[in-house]
C-alpha cells in the first residue's frame, strides 16, 4: 500500500486536526473504497471522489507550539519568539515529529491543499501551521473546508463549497493570541522565578498566565471575603401543624428576627394556640423551554447534573463530536438554524429505541426551537446529529450524549405550566405560610423534567377557615454565612460573565490553577502560593489581574478576526504594558521572592496536615519525610511534647489529603494514586478494618 | 515591620497586615449589629462569642483571640 500512494502524485492532500476526523472525512470522500496507509503510525487515507484522487492526513492537535529560540530561564524579558514543533519544545511529544515528517513527504507531490480543521481559532491555527511550516508554504494557496458536524452528509457538501479566503483573519487571531500568551506568560513567570531566586538562592518555578491572573484574583476576593467574614445572629420561628395527621412545618411570615427577645415574645404569644387557614393563594405561572446548549451551559449543566468537571465534559463532548454523535462542541452560539434539518435529525434519533416515544411527540408538533440570544458565526449550538452510536458508549459518554438529546428535545417542547399555592396560617396575632408546587402541563419537562431538579411540593387539602393544629413553635437561632466559595462551574459562569478567556480556553485554565497549587477543593479555596502570586502581581502588574486588560485583549483579537486590525499592532501594545510590569517586579524581586517562600512553605504545611491526632487528641497528624531515609510517615505535631503517634505511609504514589476521619479507628483517610483510581487508605496500620479482612483469608490446608 | 499574625508586611495602624486589617474592621462593623441583638454586650465577651462560632472567617478569628489575649496581657 505504501508503494501504492509513493506512485501518486498531483493529488489534493486533505488536512485534519485528529485523526478520528481524518477518517470521518476520508469515509465521506469515498466513493468505492477506501485504502489506508500506515506510515510509522501516522494513518494516511487514500480516497477517489468524482474523479480526484485525495490524501487526507492529520495534525494530533498542535503540532508547532510558540517557543524562546534561547530557552534560558534566568533571562527576561524576551519578545523575539517564534513557531517551532511541538516535539522540539516538548521532550514528552517527540513522537509529533514523525506526524510532521509525513505530512511534510505526502506535501511533495501534492497540487492541491485543503485545510479541513474545525472551523475556529485553535483548528485556523493548527491547519494554518501544518501548511506553512511542513507543507512548505501552502497557507496562502490552500482552500478551506467549513463544517460544524463529522456526519457525511455535511463534510461532502463542505467539499463542494471549498473557499480560499476563509478563516485566514481567524488564523491571524488565533496564531496572535499563541504570542500574547506565551509572552506574558513566560516573562512574568521568569520575572516572578527570578525573583524567588535572588531572595532565596534557589531555583523555583513560579508562574502565572494573562488570563489565569484575573481567574485566580476571582478566588483571591472571594477568600478574602470568607475569612474576614463576622456572622451576625438572627432567629427563625417556625410552627409544627398537624393536618390530616400530617406534621407540616409552617415558617413565620417574617423571613429574620433580628433579636431573641422579639423571638421569645412571638413564641409566647403564639403558645397554646391553635391556627386557623387565613388565605389561600393559588397562582399559575409558565415556564420557557430553555435554549439550546452552547460549550458554557453544557459544562455548567453537566457539573450540576453528574459532576462532571468542565475540562471533563469538554473532552466528553469532543469525542462525541469526532464519533459524529453530536455537532461541533467547542461554540458559543445558543441558536439552531433551520438549515441543520431538524426533521432529519429526530427521524434519526428516533431509531434509537428510548427516543422513539419523544420523537414521534415532537415531529408531530411545530417545529421552532426556542432559542437563547447569544451567537457565534462560525458554529451553530450544540445538537444531536441524528446519528446512532456505533460502538458502546461509556457511561459518562451515554450521560453526556443523553443530556445533549433530551436538552435538543426540549428546546422544541411547548412551556410548562405549574401552579404555585400558598397557605397563610394565623396563630393568635402572628402570621405562618407554607408554600406547594405541583406541575399542571408538563410541557418540556416531560423530555428534560429528569435534568430539571424540578419537583412538586403537594400540600394537604386546606380550606379558608378551617383550623389546624398547632404541636409545637419553635424559635431557632441561626447566623450569617459567609458567601460561598466558587467551585468549578460558578467559576466559570464568572469567567463567562467576565469575558475572561474563550469558550475553548476556560476549562483549561481551571486545571492549570489547581495543578500549580494555586488553589484547593471541591469548593474552591485559594492556597497561600495563589495569594501570594497574585499579591505580587497586584503590585508589580496590576492590568494582568484585572479583568479589564483580559478583555480588552479578547477586544482586540475580535478585532483582529473581522480584519480591523493586525496582528503586530496588537503585540505592540502588549509589549510596552508588559515592559512597565517587568520593570517593577525586577524593583521588588526580594519582596516577591521571600513572599513567595513563606507562602509555599505555609501551602506545603497546609497540604501534609492530615487532621487531628487521634492519640493526644491536641496536635495534628502531619505527613513527615524523614532527613536521613527521605521516606514519608505520618506523624503528630506534639512529638516534642511526647505524642508518639506515627504511622507507615506508601512509598511511591502521589498523596492527597481528604480532611476525612476513618469511621472505625478516627484515624486520617488519605488517598494514594499508584494507578489511574486512586486508592483509598486510613493511615493507621492497626485500624479494626485491616485486621478484619486479614481474618477473612482463609487458612491453607 | 512584619503583621503579628502572618509573614506579611504590617500596616501602620494596630500591627496588622492588609487582610487582617480587613478582618479587624469586619470586626469592629459587626459589634454594633450584636450588640443590637445582646443588649450590654462587652467588647471582650463578643470576641469570645465570635471566636467560638464555626460561620467566622479564619482572619477574624486570629485577630479576635490576639485582641482578647492582649486584653488579658
Amino acid at each position: 500500500m505504501l508503494a501504492a500512494l509513493d506512485r501518486l502524485q498531483d493529488y489534493t492532500l486533505v488536512v485534519c486536526e485528529k485523526p478520528d476526523a481524518a477518517r470521518r472525512v476520508a469515509e465521506a470522500l469515498k466513493e468505492d473504497k477506501l485504502a489506508t496507509v500506515n506510515i510509522g503510525n501516522v494513518e494516511v487515507f487514500l480516497v477517489k471522489n468524482a474523479g480526484n484522487q485525495y490524501v487526507v492526513c492529520s495534525a494530533v492537535g498542535h503540532l508547532y507550539t510558540v517557543e524562546d529560540p534561547a530557552r534560558k530561564r534566568h533571562v527576561y524579558p524576551i519578545f523575539d519568539v517564534d513557531w517551532f514543533p511541538t516535539s522540539i519544545v516538548n521532550s514528552k511529544a517527540n513522537h509529533l515529529q514523525k506526524r510532521i515528517d509525513v505530512l511534510t513527504r505526502l506535501a511533495q507531490k501534492a497540487k492541491i491543499f485543503i485545510n479541513s480543521c474545525d472551523f475556529d481559532l485553535e483548528g485556523e491555527t493548527i491547519g494554518y501551521n501544518v501548511l506553512k511550516y511542513a507543507c512548505g508554504g501552502k497557507e496562502a494557496a490552500a482552500l478551506r473546508a467549513k463544517f460544524s458536524t463529522l456526519t457525511s452528509d455535511e463534510l461532502r457538501h463542505a467539499f463542494t463549497d471549498l473557499r480560499r479566503d476563509w478563516g485566514r483573519n481567524l488564523a491571524e487571531a488565533g496564531r496572535t493570541r499563541h504570542v500574547i500568551d506565551f509572552i506574558w506568560g513566560v516573562n512574568l513567570s521568569r520575572g516572578l522565578s527570578e525573583a524567588f531566586f535572588v531572595a532565596n538562592r534557589k531555583y523555583r518555578m513560579v508562574t502565572v498566565g494573562r488570563v489565569q491572573g484575573p481567574a485566580l484574583s476571582y478566588i483571591i476576593d472571594r477568600e478574602v471575603e470568607i475569612r474576614s467574614f463576622v456572622p451576625i445572629p438572627f432567629w427563625n420561628i417556625t410552627a409544627v401543624l398537624d393536618i390530616d395527621r400530617k406534621r407540616i412545618e409552617a415558617s413565620y411570615a417574617k423571613d429574620r428576627i433580628e433579636t431573641a427577645k422579639e423571638a421569645d415574645r412571638v413564641r409566647a404569644e403564639c403558645e397554646g394556640k391553635n391556627g386557623t387557614v387565613r388565605e389561600l393563594r393559588t397562582s399559575l405561572f409558565r415556564q420557557s423551554p430553555p435554549v439550546p446548549f452552547n460549550i458554557g451551559d453544557l459544562q455548567k449543566e453537566a457539573y450540576r447534573v453528574f459532576g462532571f468537571s468542565p475540562s471533563q465534559t469538554l473532552a466528553i463532548a469532543e469525542r462525541l463530536y469526532l464519533d459524529a454523535l453530536i455537532s461541533y462542541p467547542r461554540t458559543s452560539s445558543q441558536k439552531l438554524p433551520p438549515s441543520i434539518d431538524y426533521r432529519k435529525i429526530l427521524n434519526g434519533l428516533k431509531r434509537m429505541g428510548n427516543y422513539k416515544q419523544f420523537t414521534e411527540e415532537i415531529l408531530h408538533g411545530r417545529l421552532t426551537p426556542h432559542q437563547g440570544s447569544k451567537e457565534d458565526s462560525a458554529h451553530p449550538a450544540i445538537y444531536p446529529t441524528g446519528e446512532t452510536p456505533v460502538k458502546q458508549l461509556d457511561s459518562r459518554q451515554l450521560k453526556l450524549f443523553d443530556l445533549i438529546v433530551r436538552r435538543f428535545f426540549a428546546v422544541f417542547a411547548e412551556e410548562a405550566v405549574r401552579e404555585r399555592i400558598s397557605v397563610f396560617i394565623a396563630i393568635g396575632k402572628h402570621d405562618f405560610k407554607i408554600f406547594g408546587r405541583r406541575t399542571l402541563q408538563l410541557g418540556w419537562l416531560r423530555y428534560y423534567g429528569i435534568f430539571s431538579g424540578m419537583e412538586d411540593v403537594t400540600l394537604p387539602t386546606l380550606e379558608e377557615g378551617a383550623n389546624v393544629k398547632v404541636i409545637a413553635v419553635n424559635v431557632i437561632q441561626k447566623f450569617e454565612q459567609h458567601p460561598p466559595r466558587y467551585n468549578q462551574s460558578s467559576l466559570l459562569e464568572k469567567m463567562e460573565q467576565e469575558g475572561v478567556g474563550t469558550k475553548t480556553t476556560r476549562a483549561e485554565i481551571i486545571s492549570t490553577l489547581y495543578e500549580r497549587g494555586y488553589i484547593t477543593g471541591e469548593s474552591i479555596a485559594a492556597t497561600d502560593l495563589g495569594f501570594s502570586v497574585i499579591e505580587a502581581m497586584k503590585l508589580c502588574s496590576p492590568n494582568i489581574v484585572s479583568t479589564q486588560m483580559t478583555r480588552d485583549v479578547e477586544a482586540q483579537l475580535e478585532r483582529i478576526e473581522t480584519g480591523d486590525m493586525t496582528g503586530e499592532e496588537v503585540l505592540e501594545d502588549t509589549i510596552s504594558l508588559l515592559i512597565e510590569s517587568l520593570y517593577k517586579v525586577k524593583l521588588n524581586e526580594m519582596d516577591i521572592g521571600s513572599n513567595i517562600r513563606q507562602a509555599l512553605i505555609s501551602t506545603v504545611r497546609l497540604q501534609n496536615l492530615l487532621g487531628p491526632c487521634p492519640v493526644c487528641k491536641t496536635g495534628k497528624l502531619t505527613v513527615i519525610r524523614s532527613r536521613r531515609t527521605g521516606k514519608r510517615f505520618v506523624g503528630c505535631t506534639n512529638y516534642g511534647k511526647g505524642c508518639r503517634a506515627s504511622a507507615p505511609l506508601p512509598q511511591r504514589g502521589k498523596l492527597r489529603t481528604t480532611n476525612k476521619l476513618c469511621g472505625t479507628c478516627g484515624w486520617p483517610i488519605v488517598y494514594i494514586r499508584l494507578t489511574r483510581i486512586p486508592w483509598r487508605l486510613c493511615v493507621n496500620l492497626n485500624c479494626p478494618t485491616k485486621s478484619v479482612k486479614k481474618r477473612e483469608v482463609p487458612a491453607l490446608p | 515591620m512584619k503583621c503579628q499574625l502572618c509573614h506579611r508586611k504590617a500596616e501602620l495602624e494596630r500591627g496588622y497586615c492588609q487582610y487582617h486589617s480587613k478582618a479587624y474592621s469586619s470586626l469592629v462593623s459587626g459589634y454594633p449589629k450584636w450588640k443590637r441583638t445582646y443588649e450590654d454586650l462587652a467588647w471582650e465577651e463578643y470576641l469570645r462569642r465570635v471566636i467560638a462560632l464555626p460561620e467566622t472567617g479564619i482572619w477574624v478569628k486570629e485577630v479576635a483571640e490576639a485582641e482578647v489575649k492582649g486584653m488579658i496581657e
